[in-house]
Parts: structure tokens; C-alpha cells; sequence
């Protein structure tokens, strides 16, 4: 091809060509352009516009899950102040404490002097963060209510935290990961689920939690949706009648076993088969990245059940099929 | 009066068997009794839903026993374990065996309840004497001083307790009946049984101190040993009940002034009254506890405190009329 054909070609072309390219960079690159933008202005989960002039050096963390997000989006090294529940990552523990979830120590926080304090409108109490912002430190509330928006927030918090690329590449991750869990479990038997998260007394995960949501994205059915409240309290009796296929434990810390006396009703499928398993407790609970993790075992578990039982009895999964 | 009572007891205890998620029908429950079948509906019916119906009675009994042993004692009839602090220093006897020694029910549980409600009672006791000898204003002054103080202990042992170390300590304290296993209801037999008949036994010396320390002593009654008995064995009766199943407040303090308009107060006639009214109470709370929360399980403290309180105020109005 000569020289000349080729600049007609591009003549032709280029000018046609040029917003379309434009757009498809900005498109591409969107979370890039905005951490170019600082100073940014960002909408938290309650509403409220966050503005920071700069990437901030020194974040404080109300929450494990938030703690676990910074780690994962490569800043781990900008926190000056997590609670003393944050133990995940390790590194974590070596952070300065503030206090707890559900009662962070304003003053210890006012005097880390933090450029960014990272809360939740689930667990920490509003009027402290109140107190906070009203001190001139910038708070940035999170309250994800399911997976999907877990890892939306990570994208978020990438933004926020100077690392928009890293918290973008780490939520493409996850989707995939979660997406995989998912689709194991399409067009299959639903076993009856019940995810306890206290065995003595018995108090299991009710609608509305994420171990709700994990039992249904793995393509079980939770017993104890049927109960108001999101941690209703069940009798041994009501979970014989719940009759579920498979249990699974979380204990908050540590997990307690359930009591010989409740074991022994193998009446209940999951104790005659043996189908109780065990999840760490701040796994399914913390609306962190390793949320992805515990979706991953419970499926896993799930299809294991599914192995064992080809054709499990459907009598209460009516409209499957 | 007593068929009556004994009646409503029975009833009770039949209604919270036939209660509950798993469908039991009539014929089942009396296969199950009867006949020793062993299916699901048979063991759901005796291993949870009968132990736990006796052992609502139990505690109510015993509850109420002491409530009316505690009101004669104190001559005041707002006084109640759970007012005079004598509950309090059970839990803290009880928690501390859960803290300090194993979680489990071990039959040793009621006897360090009854340790920590015996010591709680003894210290009111003490701080509430004077020269001229103990009032009851005083008594009920230092047992709100002393309960105050042990709910603060309770507090502390909870919060810097070990996770898992206490497990359900929260519903434990708000009062459960939900651990009601033929264990239980047997470690927890000897000890109500014991109170229950001391108390009978000590039912002259409780109609001689209704009259007063002076009258009672002109009578011919060693004042000081029968208060002493009485203040040892109603604090055994509500150790023993927090201890197995937490503190359940309202059951001691109106159930004897039901039992009371019922049957009178001579102790000889009121004692078995309270003792079968307040077993019939608790059952019936309990029973409704479990049907009509949508939640799981209502602790049963939390019924016995929305039921009691009309159930006292329609009591006194009935009185009111009568007299």
C-alpha cells in the first residue's frame, strides 16, 4: 500500500473515528479519570457527598469488613486506627485499636487525627460518626446489603482511597469467583438449609442476612426464613420440624458445637447423615471480600449434598422443575 | 379450691404439650404415653415438650413458694427474691460455676446458685439490722441496694467474659425455659421438692410472724430460727430456679397474692396454692411464648412480666369487691 492511499484512508476515517475512540477511553478508563479528579466528591451509603483534596494517608477503620477492603485495595499501610475486632488480614492486629464496632473511642480517633474515617451505618453509632464529622474528619459510611453490593463498594472504596484501578481489578475478580459459586448450583435439588449462628441457645440466620443470601445464590433453602427477624431463636423442636438437609455453624468467635441432647434427633436429616459443617464465624458475616470465600463452601458443601443425594425427596420444593 | 387449682395445673401442662411446630395428634401423645411408641411425635412429646412443661412448673412452683415465704418473713407484701436481690446473687453464684469451673449443667449449678442467693440474702440481712432489730423498710431498702449491685457484677461477668464461655447468657438472665431436658427437670427435682416441704413445715411459725416479732414470740415461737430457716430455704427454692433457669421475674412476687384471695392466708392452705398456681402461671406463659411469637422463641421473663401485671391488677379488683 503506497503513502498516499494511506492518508487518504486515514482522511476519510479519522475524523469519524476520533469521538468514537475518545468515549471508549473514558469508558474503559472511568474509575482511572476519577482518581485523576482529585480533589473528588463522593456519595456515601447515607447519602452524604465525602470531599477529599487528596488521596488520604490516614484512614480509620469502625468496621472488619472495612479493614479487610483497605487490605485488599493495596492500603493497607494508610490506617493509623482499626476496632479490636479487625484481625484480617494479620498485619490488622498491629494496627492501634480504637474500640469496638459498637463503640468506637471518639476522642482515640480525633487524636490519630485521621484524614478519613471508613463506617457503617449497620454497626457503629451514628451519633459518634455525627461527632466526627462534626470535628472536621470526613466519614464515609458503607452499608452493602448483599454480595453484589460488597463488591460494589470495594470498586467504591478503590476510588475513594487512591487506588481505583487496584479496587477495580480485585471487584472483576470476585464477580468471576462468585459467579462460577453461582451458576454450580442452577437447575439442581434444593436442600433445606439452616445456618445457625449460635447453638446453645439455637439462633440461625434469618431473612435478610448474608448467610440468607449465601444459602440462596448456592441454591439451597433457608428453613429459617419463615421466622420474623433476622436472627429469630428456634426450640430443638422447631428445628426438628424444620427437618434440614444440612446445617452449617458459624459461631461469632470460635464456633460452639451443638449439645449431645440436640444432636441426637436424627429425625433431622442433617444430623442423621452427618451433613453439620462448620464455617468460620467472621466469614459469613462480615460484609467483606471473603464473603466471596464463604459463598464459595457453602456451594461446595451444597454440591456435595446434591452428590450423595441424586434424587433427594422434593416434597417441599414444590415449583422446582 | 385445691381440685381446682390441681385442674389448672393439669390443664396447663396438657395445653404446652399439645403446642408446639411439629403436629401431634391425640391418639400419638397417647401412644407415646401409653403405649411407648417411638416415633418423632413421641419423642418430641417426652423428651422436649413434657420436661419442659414440668419443668415450668417447677420453677413457677417454687417461685411463688418463695414469694410467699419472703412476703410473711418481711411482713411486706412488695417483697419477692428477685426485690430483695436474692435472684441477683443466684446468677452471680450461677455464673461464676459457668465462668470459672464448666458451662454445663452439672447438678453442682443450683447448689453455687444457692450459695451466691443465700450469701446475697445473709449480706441484706446483716447491713439491714440494727439494735432495735431488723425492719422490713430496711430489708427491702438493702435488698434493692445489694440486687443493684449484683445486676452490676452480672453485667461485668457477661461483657469481659470469654467469648463462648457463657453461651446464651443474655436469654439465660432475661429467663428460658427453652433448655427444659429430663436432665434438667431431674437435677432440678430434689432441690424445689426440699424447699417446698420445709416451707410446709415451717407454715405455723409463717402464720405466727405475720402477727409480728413480739406477738410471735408471746407465742411461743423461736422467732430468730424459724426467720433463719425460712431466709435459708426460700433463697434454696430461688437459687435453685435461677440457676436452671434464669431470673423470671413477677412469678414470686403476684402469684402469692393470687393465691392469697383464692385460698386465704393461712400458709398451711397458701403454700401448696401458690405452689400450684404459679406452676400453672409459668406453664401457661411459656406455652404462650412459644405460639405466639413469630421470632422463634420469646423468653419466657419477658410473658410472665406482660401477663402478670393484669392478671394482679384483676385479682385486686376482685378482692376489692368481695370484701
Amino acid at each position: 500500500m503506497s503513502g498516499r492511499v494511506r492518508i487518504a484512508v486515514a482522511r476519510r476515517f479519522l475524523p469519524g473515528c476520533l469521538p468514537v475512540v475518545v468515549l471508549l477511553a473514558i469508558a474503559v478508563d472511568r474509575p482511572a479519570f476519577a482518581v485523576d479528579r482529585f480533589p473528588l466528591a463522593l456519595k456515601d451509603d447515607r447519602g452524604v457527598a465525602v470531599r477529599l483534596a487528596a488521596p488520604p494517608h490516614r484512614v480509620v477503620s469502625l468496621a472488619p469488613s472495612l479493614t479487610e477492603i483497605v487490605f485488599l485495595l493495596g492500603r493497607g499501610g494508610s490506617l493509623v486506627g482499626v476496632t479490636r475486632f479487625c484481625n484480617v488480614p494479620a498485619a490488622a492486629s498491629a494496627v492501634p485499636k480504637i474500640g469496638g464496632v459498637s463503640d468506637p473511642d471518639v476522642e482515640r480517633i480525633v487524636a490519630l487525627s485521621p484524614d478519613l474515617v471508613l463506617c457503617t451505618t449497620d454497626g457503629n453509632p451514628r451519633d459518634k460518626v455525627r461527632a466526627l464529622e462534626e470535628m472536621g474528619i470526613p466519614c464515609f459510611a458503607v452499608a452493602p446489603q448483599n454480595l453484589d453490593a460488597v463488591i460494589a463498594a470495594i470498586e467504591r472504596l478503590g476510588v475513594l482511597l487512591g487506588a481505583a484501578d487496584r479496587g477495580s481489578a480485585e471487584a472483576g475478580a470476585l464477580r468471576r469467583r462468585a459467579r462460577l459459586a453461582r451458576r454450580s448450583s442452577r437447575d439442581a435439588e434444593k436442600p433445606a438449609v439452616l445456618f445457625v449462628v449460635s447453638t446453645a441457645p439455637i439462633i440461625a440466620a434469618g431473612e435478610g442476612t448474608f448467610m440468607d443470601e449465601l444459602v440462596s445464590l448456592a441454591g439451597g433453602r433457608n428453613v429459617a426464613a419463615r421466622y420474623s427477624g433476622r436472627y429469630p431463636r428456634l426450640s430443638v423442636e422447631e428445628l426438628v420440624a424444620a427437618r434440614p438437609d444440612v446445617i452449617f455453624v458459624a459461631g461469632m468467635t470460635g464456633v460452639e458445637r451443638f449439645p449431645e441432647e440436640v444432636t441426637r434427633w436424627k429425625e433431622v436429616p442433617a444430623f442423621r447423615d452427618g451433613a453439620v459443617i462448620t464455617l468460620d464465624g467472621d466469614l459469613v458475616t462480615r460484609p467483606g471480600p471473603r464473603l466471596v470465600t464463604a459463598l464459595e463452601r457453602v456451594s461446595a458443601a451444597l454440591a456435595d449434598w446434591r452428590a450423595g443425594h441424586p434424587k433427594a425427596p422434593a416434597e417441599s420444593s414444590g415449583g422446582k422443575r | 379450691m385445691f381440685p381446682v387449682l390441681a385442674a389448672a395445673l393439669l390443664g396447663a401442662l396438657a395445653l404446652s404439650a399439645s403446642t408446639g411446630p411439629v403436629p401431634i395428634s391425640f391418639r400419638a401423645a397417647f401412644d407415646a404415653i401409653f403405649r411407648g411408641t417411638d416415633d418423632t411425635a413421641a419423642r418430641v412429646l417426652l423428651s422436649l415438650r413434657l420436661p419442659r412443661a414440668l419443668l415450668g412448673a417447677l420453677v413457677g412452683g417454687a417461685l411463688a413458694s418463695s414469694g410467699v415465704a419472703f412476703q410473711a418473713l418481711l411482713r411486706n407484701p412488695l417483697a419477692d427474691p428477685y426485690i430483695l436481690g436474692v435472684s441477683g446473687g443466684a446468677a452471680v453464684g450461677a455464673l461464676s460455676v459457668a465462668l470459672f469451673l464448666s458451662a454445663d449443667a452439672s447438678p453442682l449449678l443450683p447448689l453455687c446458685a444457692f450459695g451466691g442467693a443465700a450469701l446475697s440474702a445473709l449480706a441484706v440481712f446483716l447491713l439491714s439490722r440494727r439494735r432495735s432489730g431488723v425492719s422490713p423498710e430496711r430489708l427491702i431498702l438493702m435488698g434493692v441496694v445489694v440486687g443493684a449491685f449484683l445486676n452490676a457484677v452480672i453485667m461485668l461477668m457477661v461483657t469481659l467474659a470469654p467469648p463462648g464461655k457463657i453461651p446464651g447468657a443474655l436469654y439465660w438472665l432475661m429467663g428460658d425455659l427453652g433448655l427444659g431436658t429430663p436432665r434438667r427437670v431431674a437435677v432440678l427435682f430434689p432441690y424445689v421438692a426440699l424447699g417446698t416441704v420445709l416451707l410446709y413445715l415451717l407454715s405455723r411459725g409463717l402464720d405466727l410472724l405475720l402477727l409480728g416479732d413480739h406477738a410471735a414470740f408471746q407465742a411461743g415461737l423461736s422467732v430468730e430460727r424459724v426467720k433463719t430457716a425460712t431466709y435459708l430455704t426460700a433463697s434454696l427454692l430461688a437459687g435453685s430456679v435461677v440457676a436452671v433457669s434464669g431470673l423470671i421475674g413477677f412469678v414470686g412476687l403476684i402469684v402469692p397474692h393470687g393465691a392469697r384471695v383464692l385460698v386465704g392466708s393461712g400458709h398451711r392452705r397458701l403454700l401448696p396454692a401458690a405452689f400450684l398456681l404459679g406452676g400453672a402461671f409459668l406453664v401457661l406463659s411459656d406455652t404462650l411464648a412459644r405460639a405466639a411469637s413469630p421470632a422463634g422463641e420469646l423468653p419466657v421473663g419477658a410473658v410472665t412480666a406482660l401477663a402478670g401485671a393484669p392478671f394482679f391488677l384483676y385479682l385486686l379488683r376482685r378482692n376489692g369487691r368481695r370484701s
